[in-house]
């Protein structure tokens, strides 16, 4: 694909060449084919597909260092961007502060929407270290919950905050 | 999705491209609005020109008189911006009230004015602060007053082809205020936006500019409440008064959002409350 010209999909078709989570990736993604799509086909199935409109925020990926929606985001768009999914952020040995942070306040129920609020309160910690209680709700008020009620997942970036800057010192 | 999307390098290669290109084309920036619209059957282009990589369109520079926003410009980026919040009180005070965070990160303001919703905050924004829009098309340029584009809901006075290149706001030391009321505090469509931008000189206002969202078939320039606001004080009375005159501008209509007397009330409110805190 040359960026320059005319992008044409081969049989329906598109390679893109990007990173995800730090590596080096090809992927063939379909002509029409939108970037949370071609994750999950690719395997990336902690990219959630909700409401596919753009109001939900399960699908948040963080693309170039900016959160972004993958069902609004034509794959080939991505070409050449630097990509962070959940898959990204820790494993379940080793798990990210704000991932254990989640667990612990018992933010998680049926687990859909988390992803993209981790994500979303990634970007947020890495530029707030000490968000307030209101500046974490704004950060997060593109990720829609039907579980908790939002009590549990504001406590939990609180607390990853505190341990993250306890890591840091 | 189309099935051919073009990325040209800059405006010379897109005026280039576009003879060669099918005619039910449309540029494509930020998607938020176009992918949803192409997604829901609503729209179905041959063609996305994508415009996010021509440098033309991007960033924010302040000039002598005035400060050119690109329309490139990712509206998360205009709240980071210096300039802009320094000359631009009404749109930076607009930006929270923008849709979420990621797709601040998504939209750009001229994808904003190319839609032509009625609700749009940022134009509404733009339109208080007396924005030009600047558009250009192979081999023509043109700057016009933002408020005089709009035809109605996602129409305007744009030619095939002509590109929103950005917007020019002139810099004049002003206050800003934008108030929007939603179903819930943030990521809402509006049921009713105000925007005031207005030059004060000792309490009085020299020069005011109201824009209203969702009240009209149009971003709203409110021309005679703009008018009857210059040379006055920031009184109760006088305050009062406007929130009565601005109801007469507006048309809202019932739809799945609101009623129309809901709103046409809800304009005086909150112009009320715009012009109180500019006080």
């Amino acid at each position: 694909m040359k960026t320059n010209s005319i992008i044409e999909a081969k049989k329906g078709f598109f390679e893109i060449a990007l990173k995800v989570n730090g590596e080096r990736r090809e992927l063939s993604v379909r002509n029409g084919e939108f970037l949370l799509d071609a994750l999950r086909r690719h395997g990336w199935k902690g990219v959630k597909k909700g409401c596919d409109t753009g109001d939900c925020g399960s699908c948040t990926v963080i693309l170039n260092g900016k959160p972004v929606l993958g069902c609004l985001v034509p794959a080939v768009a991505a070409h050449g961007g630097e990509l962070t999914t959940i898959e990204g952020l820790g494993s379940v040995r080793s798990p990210h502060p704000l991932q254990e942070a989640f667990v612990e306040a018992g933010a998680v129920q049926c687990g859909f929407c988390i992803p993209g609020m981790i994500l979303s309160s990634k970007h947020l910690l890495d530029n707030n270290p000490s968000p307030t209680e209101a500046e974490i709700r704004k950060a997060l008020d593109g990720n829609l919950c039907r579980c908790t009620g939002y009590v549990q997942q504001v406590e939990a970036v609180k607390n990853a905050a505190k341990k993250m800057k306890r890591t840091s010192n | 999705m189309p099935d051919i999307i073009v990325k040209p390098p800059n405006l010379k290669e897109l005026w280039k491209l576009l003879p060669g290109l099918p005619s039910a084309r449309r540029y494509l920036a930020g998607g938020t609005d176009i992918v949803t619209a192409d997604n829901a059957g609503a729209e179905h282009s041959e063609c996305w020109i994508d415009i996010s990589g021509i440098p033309e369109l991007l960033g924010i520079k302040e000039t002598a008189g005035s400060v050119f926003i690109g329309s490139g410009v990712k509206i998360a980026e205009i709240a980071a911006s210096k300039a802009a919040r320094r000359w631009c009180p009404a749109l930076t005070a607009a930006i929270p009230h923008f849709a979420s965070p990621s797709l601040r990160n998504m939209a750009t303001l001229g994808g904003n004015a190319a839609n032509a919703s009625p609700c749009a905050d940022g134009v509404c924004a733009l339109i208080s602060e007396g924005a030009y829009v600047l558009l250009a098309t192979k081999g023509g340029r043109r700057r016009l007053p933002l408020k005089d584009i709009f035809l109605g809901p996602k129409r305007t006075t744009l030619k095939k082809d002509e590109l929103i290149t950005g917007f020019e706001v002139p810099k004049r030391p002003h206050a800003g205020a934008y108030l929007k009321l939603g179903p819930r505090s943030y990521f809402g469509i509006s049921k009713a936006a105000v925007a005031v931008a207005a030059e004060l000189s000792g309490g009085a206002v020299k020069k005011a500019r109201v824009a209203l969202g969702s009240v009209a078939p149009v971003p709203l320039y409110a021309a005679k409440t703009s008018a009857w606001l210059a040379g006055r004080k920031l009184s109760a009375p006088v305050i009062e008064e406007a929130c009565e005159l601005v109801k007469t501008e507006v048309s809202p209509i019932t739809d799945t959002r609101s009623e129309a007397a809901y709103r046409r009330e809800m304009c005086g409110v909150l112009l009320g409350r715009a012009l109180n805190s500019l006080r």
